[in-house]
């Protein structure tokens, strides 16, 4: 059994099939890369996962349970988190609310508790932050609020805020738009750590050098379909990868 | 703040001292019943505003029908005592729970839908209570509103005098407000707080964010119904002109000029706009603008209200004993 096993899933916006008929998987502790040039169907695939989007026909299994036609919150709370295309932080919240967000979002806290409760359920939701804040170096920054944080930390709060979650499965869309060379290999190196220590990440990536440098096996979608799952090496000399990328440079 | 500020406890027992002794005791030497009367006001409306604030300065919804679930509280705590002869301590959790009920019930069907539209929907369920107080007659005695001569009763024991039922109001509020303290000071309210800022990304850190919202709402109403049965019982007297949509407004405005997200703020945007009409009393017609003038001002020049989310948050934090100051070092950014 597969961790995450996607299985023919396709999605149709009317006229357009953004996901066409895509079957592929990931193992536990694996590092997958999903490519694909523009408007190829990678964050739509993201969002089938994890429950943002319906799928038109196919299947998800996570962790061997059906998990298509599952709320969002219900497929976190089962253990996989993820972070948005254009960062989404809660800008008027500090870091370390931020991210105990989702602390609370994976151990849950109900109304009665927060009133009535004892210490010990809040002590471990701020443990749990704290761990997560220290993880991505913004335990100095706690107090800061996240808008005035700057945009590469701000990733690193997004990230923060997932890992809080103690998922299994980590899903990152873009997580290297918008930063410089220096900072992108500085990441890299992060989420590879990450995956050291178990986890399993799947990410989607613009740059080639992120994604072959880290990933352990590399899926292309074009235009909404598979045309390629394989090891970066493999991948790289694929002439149908060749052809889905030329002219569409990233 | 100062070391002794930091233990906890300095403040919420100085809290304790201004609304048990020290403003009743100021009032009593005023000796005059209406001084009460506005105290009254004061906590009642307090009340109001704070539960407001959890859900749309902290949850982010606007509603614009709180005093709607505030007048179901008056009117079950009135009719109770008059037509079925159960006195304050049936009424005050009745007009709680009947006002929730009533809240779950809209919740229901309305919690999906988007910022704007929740907050016509809010508007359109205040106006529909508020009709149905004004017209059914049979039961809510219309616009001739509902008498409620039998004053407060506990276990027995008439309390008599404007000090007493103060002391009574106090109690309720006080206790109400701590309960809204806990919910809004803790990870329930950072939880609540993510759904202001981006529903769709609450929802993707495991948050049931429609059921969260659903009770966030309830809860709420919940308070305004026991404010209402306060007003019921302090007054003696409730009629549908006391919860209508500007009374509704009026509570929001409250929110907003202390700060949005702001649970002193919402505090002190009460005690502002209770008390400013009546310190103004003198200018006549004069003083509804001067009021307007203040409101209008004080948003101009501090948007995020008199006392705004952040430093709130910093101020409850470091005195109100909430904070979380273990390893690492003593910071003080969680909850307890
Ligand atoms: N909600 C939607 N309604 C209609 N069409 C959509 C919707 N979401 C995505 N699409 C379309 O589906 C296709 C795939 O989009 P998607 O965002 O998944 O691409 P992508 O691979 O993530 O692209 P990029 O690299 O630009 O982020 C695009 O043509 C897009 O316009
Ligand atoms: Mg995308």
């Amino acid at each position: 059994m597969s961790l995450l096993e996607i299985e023919n899933v396709t999605r149709r916006f009317g006229g357009l099939v953004a996901v066409d008929d895509v079957t592929t998987r990931v193992e536990a502790g694996e590092l997958v890369g999903l490519i694909g040039p523009n408007g190829a169907g990678k964050t739509t695939l993201f969002n089938l996962i994890s429950g943002f989007t319906a799928l038109t026909s196919g299947a998800v299994r996570f962790k061997g349970a059906a998990i298509d036609g599952s709320k969002p919150h219900v497929i976190a709370a089962r253990g996989m988190s993820r972070t948005f295309q254009n960062l989404r932080v809660f800008p008027n919240m500090s870091v370390f609310d931020n991210v105990s967000v989702g602390s609370v979002g994976a151990m849950g806290q109900s109304a009665f508790a927060a009133v009535f409760g004892r210490r010990g359920r809040s002590d471990a939701i701020s443990a749990r932050t704290w761990e997560a804040l220290e993880r991505v170096g913004l335990a100095e920054q706690s107090e800061e609020l996240a808008a005035n944080l700057s945009y590469g930390k701000r990733k690193y709060l997004e990230i923060a805020r997932a890992l809080a979650m103690r998922p299994d499965l980590l899903i990152l869309d873009e997580p290297a738009a918008g930063l410089n060379d220096s900072e992108t290999a500085e990441l890299a190196r992060f989420i590879r750590t990450l995956n050291d220590d178990g986890l399993a990440v799947m990410l989607v990536e613009h740059d080639m050098n992120l994604v072959m440098g880290i990933c352990s096996r590399v899926v292309v979608l074009a235009s909404g379909r598979k045309i390629a799952d394989a090891e970066p090496a493999v991948v790289r000399a694929d002439p149908a990868v060749l052809e889905a990328y030329l002219g569409v440079d990233e | 703040m100062s070391e002794i500020t930091r233990k906890g406890w300095v403040v919420p027992v100085l809290l304790l001292v201004l609304v048990f002794a020290v403003a009743p005791f100021t009032l009593a030497q005023f000796g005059k019943g209406y001084f009460f009367q506005v105290a009254n006001l004061v906590l009642i409306f307090s009340l109001l505003a704070v539960s407001l604030h959890l859900v749309t300065g902290v949850a982010g919804l606007l509603h614009l029908g709180h005093a709607a679930f505030y007048g179901i509280g008056a009117y079950v705590a009135a009719l109770m005592g008059t037509d079925l002869k159960l006195g304050f301590l049936w009424g005050l959790p009745a007009a709680g729970l009947v006002a929730a009920l009533f809240a779950l019930v809209v919740a229901l069907p309305t919690m999906r839908l988007v910022s704007i539209y929740f907050a016509v929907a809010t508007l359109a369920i205040g106006q529909m209570i508020n009709t149905v107080l004004l017209n059914w007659v049979a039961v809510t005695k219309g616009p001739n509103g509902v008498m409620l001569f039998s004053g407060i009763k506990l276990f027995g024991f008439a309390v008599k005098g404007p000090l007493a039922v103060y002391f009574v109001v106090a109690v309720v509020v006080v206790a109400s407000i701590w309960v809204l303290h806990r919910l809004s000071h803790s990870y329930y309210g950072n939880a609540l707080r993510s759904l202001r800022e981006d529903d769709q990304c609450a929802d993707a850190m495991g948050i049931d964010t429609v059921r969260l919202k659903i009770e966030v709402f309830t809860l709420s109403a919940f308070f305004a119904g026991l404010a209402g049965a306060l007003w019921a019982y302090t007054t003696g007297y409730v009629s549908p002109g006391d919860f209508n949509f500007s009374n509704s407004i009026l509570i929001l405005a409250m929110v907003v000029v202390g700060g949005l997200g702001s649970l002193p703020g919402a505090i002190v945007g009460a005690v502002l706009l209770i008390l400013l009409p009546e310190v103004l009393r003198g200018l006549g017609d004069l003083r509804n603008v001067m009021v307007g003038l203040v409101m209008f001002v004080s948003i101009l020049f501090l948007p995020k209200g008199l006392f705004g989310e952040v430093s709130a948050l910093a101020f409850v934090r470091r005195n109100l004993g909430v904070k979380w100051g273990a390893a690492p070092s003593e910071r003080e950014v969680g909850w307890r």
